[in-house]
């Protein structure tokens, strides 16, 4: 599995500095909690060391080590073993939490870490395009939501009102 | 919904609960799978319609 060579570069990454924390979401970190569905990328948040001596978060690092051990650039993707990377710091305080809570996940002996059900649930309510919902309904579909803690996070990230209407037009009685 | 719907709508998250809780590997290999079988499709594409629907943001402006 191609995937599976990816995550110890990940965990390299982040041993040599290179990156800070990170996780797994998007679709394929939806994957790790429902049924598999077509994707074509593969979004890796990260935590972005700053410049020496300065403020600027820069993603140069990330491409220059990456570069060196072979994979190549494409548009704001990096490929890796077949796969489009895209290395993306959190833009959000939901992202930045769920990089914050994600939770270690082993995939043939390796370890990776990747956003909860309920972090990836919330984001696709806070994105909100068709895609999201549906992926939204998926989540709901597999019973794998903590309602305790889908509350919480939607609570302080002020989002009861996306959910009220997400109900309203998904979740029919 | 009719009765019919409703059964297929309960089958079809049933089988939604039974792969979402396969092991990740086994998940995971299975979306390689499906990649590997979507680029190997080979197909023509079909004719577009003569007045497609487009989203309302490339509307033209009407007042």
């Amino acid at each position: 599995m191609a995937l599976e060579k990816i995550f110890p570069v990940l965990n390299q990454m982040e041993t040599d500095g290179v990156i800070g924390r990170y996780a797994i979401g998007g679709a394929v970190g939806a994957i790790f909690w429902l049924e598999p569905f077509q994707t074509k990328d593969l979004d890796v948040f990260v935590v972005l060391p700053t410049s020496a001596g300065g403020t600027l978060l820069t993603l140069s690092p990330i491409y220059d080590y990456l570069l060196r051990l072979g994979y190549r650039p494409d548009g704001q993707f990096i490929v890796m073993e077949g796969w489009s990377v895209e290395f993306v710091p959190p833009g959000t305080a939901l992202v930045e939490e769920a990089l914050t809570e994600s939770v270690s996940r082993e995939v043939n002996d390796v370890l990776t870490r990747v956003f909860t059900a309920e972090h990836l649930a919330a984001i696709c309510l806070q994105v909100g395009r068709p895609r999201d919902h549906d992926r939204m309904v998926r989540f709901i579909e597999a019973g794998v939501l903590d309602a305790a803690i889908l509350d919480a996070i939607l609570r302080r990230h002020n989002l009861l009102e996306k959910w009220a209407a997400f109900e309203q037009s998904f979740l029919p009685e | 919904m009719t009765k019919l719907m409703l059964q297929i709508l309960e089958r079809k998250s049933a089988w939604r609960k039974r792969v979402a809780a396969l092991p990740v590997e086994e998940k995971l290999r299975m979306l390689e799978e499906m990649i590997a079988d979507t680029r190997a499709i080979v197909a023509t594409h079909p004719p577009k319609p003569a007045n497609p629907v487009r989203p309302l943001s490339a509307r033209p402006f009407k007042s």
